[in-house]
Order: structure tokens, then C-alpha cells, then sequence
């Protein structure tokens, strides 16, 4: 009744409605508009087109858009699901949904280890775990010598690869992380439940009806 | 499609499918406040729908939404979220169970007519004193942020289940306040009563210091207290603005001569020389029988939104979760890879929320923990800063830094790596003055003995 055509032609190519995705998602509806704020300000920083290109992710999260970090590439990559080099509204926001304080501990679980294991094998592997520690320790410019990198590694290796043959599967990862929950710290953005107050702009531009007031 | 929009339920009202309305606690010409429970986590809310906004104000509602969501203060009615539609904003807010701040006062009996100078029974001091002094670090926090109120009466003086204070509509203006429905009782409500808890500098309509006149609202909330009856009160307004430019009031017999002298200082008609929050704050009748401790713990608000302070909560919270897992942690007394990993900048997201960079520092040290720990709060202890220790020996340990408004200072972390190295890991508030204090002092104490690396 009353379906008004909404003004989805004024939106970003890849714009989802957000009632769909607040019903695949942790977020309401609101947060969700809310979330549209946010990503129209990150998806306009540079090139203006509506899509999140990996400059101005790198912009947004460094306030250095030629700030390249292997992490962030990583989790950019986890974020583009379409795998088009861009990251879309509807992406966005459900890759974001994996770091709401009321998304499970599961999906958390399989996106850090996703994003750890560097080459897609389905296993963090050794070369890797020492790879990502060396960038650490080059993006924080500390120093510690070869040997000392090597016992980090081997220490750790003995303790998360229980079935000892040499690499971390998801079972042996979910059982590592249960042990170590401070390994989610990073998973879990309290911002994300308080967007409505963040981004109150999305009052303004609200789309929803309401029939029941 | 947006046309079908959820919670749309036939009888049953619920809210965005999220909040079920229970009944009515207030209504004015174009806000409603409502009872509602939260369906996701069961709590108990109120919801302020404010329907028929012209698009035009929607900016400034906006405006007033943020200025809301900056606050956090034990004694501030605290906003939990916002819903919109086209047609209506509804805030979601802490709810307050215990009336209003005038329903102290009526007498038990309902017998008087409105128009009555006496409100009902007033409080003794001592208890009015209790009341004021929530209300005053209230103020204190919001002005701190750049909040004010300028409309401070009883109706948004709301109490809560435990019967403290908790004041409503704080940075509410033209676009949200539109008052009728602060969340009490709308019907004593009139104009005169906007008018009685309103500084002459407002009347005279040029422009004024909201802090002043925030500072009026409240000797007049005090006076009422304290005396049962409005100090600016008569049926020809132009008597009434009279003795408000010249802050003419009569207190009644029993009012003991401090607080005479507090009330005089705040009716002063001059903002220029009215006193301050700063001085109610230092007043002897403020401070009869004040617990130190307790009153440094009020200014000092309860945790803000700085994102730091946040993410310090929760881990504190973890940690107590994980109790035992700690301690196995702790004897193997060493961060695994995957620990260090996490401290890259790339993990961490918060930067897509943060509009300017966060302050990060990170640098080796061969010191133990304690040692560089303590030397932080000697230097916060001299500074007068807040502090909250976490951690234990050998595992993770640290400590964070507020200033006296809340404000977030540094934290510091001390991450073991491996025998006899650590990581220090430093995050700084981002004010003129959170800087210059870890440039002079916070920074050279914990660098003592050693050379940073910076990052």
C-alpha cells in the first residue's frame, strides 16, 4: 500500500535495503541507515563513486590512504566477498556485522582464522605465522633479533598445532582461541552498537515508513 | 522494500520489531514518551517519539542527538539509541521509575489548587542538599562536554528506581525538546512554570551564556526544594519580571543563613559576576558533611565514549570471566605470536569509527612492568588523575588515566613478550592538555632508562 518507489536510484551501485540486511544481520534497521552514514563518508573520501576502494580504507583506518599494512589488506580482501578489488554497501555491512558484540564467537573464530591464513590453503602455516609476526614487528619498529622470533614461533606453534603436523587447522585454531579468548580482542567493536548516536545524520535521510504510530 | 517497514504488527505495538510499547508515561503536543521493554535484552526503556517534524528541524535534531550521545554521567537520563522514521524519531533512554523531581514535594493529600504559590511540602536541607549536589555534577559534566541545558525544572528532574537523579533532555533544543512530555507529569507544565526556573538574561532576549543560565535553573530547583514555593512567582508577569532582573526572593524562616548566602550568590541578575558550577561546587552549604571521596567520584563521570576507556572495560571484564584460563596464561608468563600479531594497527578497526588518528606509541623495554607501571602513577597520583589498574604480574598489565571530568587521558599497557622483554604499548587521549601531559610528564617517566622506538 502506499509504495512509494524509494529512491534507491539516488543510492551507490551495490546499495542493499536495509531492511533486508538488518534481517541478516546483529543490526536493526537504524543502524543499519546509520552504518550508510558512515559508509557513504568512507566510500566518498576519494574517489567519490559509493564504492570503498583500498586507498580510502587505508585512509579511513590509518588517516594515510598510501599506509599499506598487511593486515588491513587482508581483512579489505575478507571484506571485498564479490572479489571485485572494491567494497561494497551491502558488504560492508555484513562483513561488519562478524565484529558486533552480539554476532557468536564462531563466526568470529572462522574470520580471524581466515584472516590469518595468508595463502587460502585452509591452514595457517608456520611461514605465515612468521611472516605476520616479522610485519608486526617492522610496522612497530622493534627490534628483536632472528632467534628470538623463532622460539615466539616455535613456542607457539607447540602450543596451537596439537595434532603436530606442522600447521593450524580450523579445530585446532577454535580450541587455541578458546584457550586464549584475548585473541578475539580485535573481533569485537563495542562502536558498533551505539551507531544510531554516532551517526545521527541518518534521521535526516531515513527511508523507512512506520505504520504502527 | 522500505515500504514495508518491520514492526508493523496489528494491535500489538512494537517498536522497529525490536521494542514493545507497554503504555503511556507522558505526552505533550508532539512528543510521547512511552514504557517499553527491549525484546533483545529484556530491559526496561523509555522511548521518546517525537512525530510531525517538519525535514527542516530534522538537522537540528540530528545536532541534538550528538550532543546527548556525547554525555555520560551517572545523574544524566542516558541516551541508548535512536529509531527513525520518515514520519517520527524515537530516542530510546534510560528509564527513570520514580517520577519526577516535583512529585517529592506534593503534599500526600492532592488538595491544592495549581495556581497555589505553595508546590507542597519542602525537603529539609539535608536532603535537598543530596539532590542538589547530584544535579550540580550533572551540570558540571554536560557543560564540561559543551552540553547545556537551558530549560533545568523539575519535569526533566527524573529519579530512578533507587531514587537518584537523573536529568532528562540534556542538550535538547528546539528540534527534539519541544517539551510537553520531558518523561513526568505535563500537567503543572504551564508557560509560568517554563517561565519561574528561566534567568532575566533570557527575557531580555539578547544573547546570554548558557552556563549562567543553567546555573539559575538550579538555585531556583534549590530554592523550591528547600522552600516548597517558586522564588519568582506572581499573577502579573510584569511584577514577576521585576524581581527576577533584580533576583529579589524572600526565603522562608526556617532557611539557615549559608544557604541564603548560596541562593543570593546564584540570583544575582549580573551573569557576568552570578557565581559558577565551579563555585556552588566550593560553596560552604554545598559542601556541609561532603564525603571527599564520593564527590571526586561523582565529577568524575562514569565511563565516556572514548573508545579506549571502552575496550579497557571489556577486557577488565574478560579478564574476570576467564579467571582461572588467566593464571595458566600468567605461568606461561609469555604473549604467543598470535598476541603480537593482534597489537598491528591493520587488526584493529576502531579507526573506521575515529575521525581523527588515534595517539599510539609502542616501544621495547627491558624494565619489569611494576616498575614502569608505578613511575605512571606517581605522576598521575601528582596530577590528580583517575586511575585503574588491571592485570597481574607477568601476564598483561596496565593502567589507565582519566582526567577529573572523565576525560580520557592515556593508557598504558605492558605486554610480556618473553623473559625479560616486554612490550609498552601507549595510547593518548587526543586534548591539547592529555598531550601535553604525556609530553612533559607521562612520557619522560616511563622512558626513563631507555631509548623508544618510536612507531
Amino acid at each position: 500500500m502506499g509504495c512509494i518507489p524509494t529512491k534507491l536510484a539516488k543510492h551507490t551501485p551495490g546499495y542493499e535495503d536495509p531492511t533486508v540486511l538488518a534481517s541478516e544481520t546483529s543490526f536493526s534497521v537504524c543502524e543499519v541507515e546509520a552504518l550508510y552514514e558512515l559508509f557513504k563518508k568512507l566510500s566518498h573520501s576519494i574517489f567519490k563513486d559509493g564504492l570503498i576502494h583500498k586507498e580510502e580504507f587505508q585512509l579511513a583506518l590509518f588517516k594515510n590512504s598510501k599506509r599499506k599494512n598487511l593486515f588491513a589488506d587482508r581483512i579489505f580482501d575478507l571484506f571485498d566477498i564479490k572479489r571485485n578489488g572494491v567494497i561494497e554497501f551491502g558488504e560492508f555491512v555484513r562483513s561488519l556485522n562478524v565484529f558486533h558484540p552480539d554476532t557468536p564467537t564462531e563466526e568470529k573464530i572462522a574470520f580471524a582464522f581466515k584472516l590469518y591464513d595468508l595463502r587460502h590453503t585452509g591452514y595457517i602455516e608456520r611461514d605465515e605465522l612468521k611472516e605476520m609476526v616479522l610485519a608486526l614487528l617492522d610496522e612497530s619498529g622493534l627490534h628483536l633479533s632472528d632467534d628470538v622470533v623463532e622460539v615466539i614461533v616455535e613456542k607457539t606453534f607447540s602450543q596451537a598445532d596439537s595434532k603436530g603436523d606442522g600447521r593450524i587447522d580450523p579445530d585446532e585454531w577454535k580450541e587455541f582461541v578458546s584457550q586464549n579468548p584475548a585473541l578475539l580482542k580485535n573481533m569485537t567493536l563495542p562502536y558498533l552498537k551505539d551507531m544510531t548516536m554516532v551517526f545521527p545524520s541518518f534521521v535526516v535521510n531515513s527511508e523507512l515508513d512506520e505504520e504502527d504510530l | 522494500m522500505t515500504c514495508s517497514s518491520a514492526g508493523k504488527e496489528k494491535g500489538e505495538k512494537v517498536l522497529f520489531g525490536r521494542y514493545e510499547l507497554r503504555g503511556v508515561l507522558g505526552r505533550g503536543a508532539t512528543a510521547r514518551v512511552y514504557l517499553a521493554r527491549d525484546l533483545r535484552s529484556g530491559a526496561l526503556v523509555a522511548v521518546k517519539s517525537v512525530t510531525g517534524l517538519p525535514l527542516g528541524s530534522r538537522a537540528a535534531v540530528e545536532r541534538e542527538i550528538s550532543l546527548m550521545a556525547r554525555l555520560r554521567h551517572p545523574h544524566v537520563l542516558r541516551l541508548l539509541g535512536v529509531l527513525a522514521s520518515r514520519s517520527a524519531v524515537h530516542l530510546v533512554l534510560e528509564l527513570a521509575p520514580g517520577g519526577d523531581l516535583h512529585s517529592l514535594l506534593l503534599p500526600p493529600s492532592g488538595d491544592g489548587d495549581s495556581a497555589a504559590p505553595c508546590l507542597g511540602r519542602p525537603l529539609g536541607e539535608g536532603a535537598a542538599r543530596g539532590y542538589f549536589r547530584q544535579l550540580i555534577s550533572a551540570v558540571a559534566h554536560a557543560h564540561s562536554r559543551g552540553v547545556f541545558h537551558r530549560d533545568l525544572k523539575p519535569e526533566n528532574l527524573l529519579l530512578d528506581a533507587r531514587g537518584h537523579l537523573k536529568v532528562a533532555d540534556f542538550g535538547l533544543g528546539l528540534g527534539l525538546g519541544a517539551r510537553p512530555g520531558g518523561g513526568g507529569h505535563s500537567s503543572t507544565d504551564t508557560v509560568c512554570g517554563t517561565l519561574a526556573y528561566t534567568a532575566p538574561e533570557v527575557l531580555s532576549k539578547r544573547g546570554y551564556d548558557p552556563a549562567g543560565v543553567d546555573v539559575w535553573s538550579c538555585g531556583v530547583v534549590l530554592f523550591v526544594l528547600t522552600a516548597g514555593y517558586l522564588p519568582f512567582n506572581h499573577p502579573n508577569l510584569a511584577v514577576m519580571y521585576r524581581s527576577m532582573r533584580r533576583g529579589e526572593h524572600r526565603c522562608p524562616a526556617w532557611t539557615s543563613p549559608e544557604l541564603r548566602r548560596l541562593l543570593a550568590r546564584i540570583f544575582d541578575p549580573n551573569p557576568e559576576t552570578r557565581i559558577t558550577v565551579r563555585g556552588i561546587a566550593a560553596d560552604a552549604w554545598f559542601r556541609k558533611g561532603l564525603d571527599e571521596r564520593e564527590w571526586t567520584a561523582m565529577m568524575r563521570s562514569s565511563p565516556p565514549d572514548h573508545p579506549a576507556i571502552l575496550r579497557w572495560k571489556e577486557e577488565e571484564e574478560d579478564e574476570e570471566e576467564a579467571g582461572e584460563e588467566e593464571e595458566e596464561e600468567e605461568r606461561g608468563c609469555a604473549l604467543n605470536a598470535f598476541h603480537i600479531i593482534s597489537f598491528s594497527s591493520g587488526c584493529d578497526l576502531s579507526g573506521l569509527f575515529e575521525p581523527e588518528p588515534a595517539d599510539r606509541e609502542r616501544f621495547v623495554s627491558a624494565e619489569p612492568a611494576e616498575s614502569l607501571l608505578n613511575r605512571v602513577e606517581e605522576v598521575a597520583q601528582e596530577e590528580g588523575l583517575g586511575m585503574r589498574r588491571k592485570g597481574k604480574e607477568g601476564g598483561l598489565s596496565g593502567v589507565l588515566l582519566e582526567g577529573q571530568n572523565g576525560n580520557f587521558v592515556a593508557a598504558v599497557q605492558v605486554h610480556r613478550i618473553a623473559a625479560g622483554l616486554s612490550v609498552v604499548e601507549v595510547e593518548k587521549g587526543g586534548g591539547a592538555p592529555e598531550r601535553r601531559l604525556w609530553r612533559e610528564r607521562l612520557g619522560p617517566a616511563l622512558k626513563k632508562n631507555r631509548e623508544a622506538n618510536r612507531t
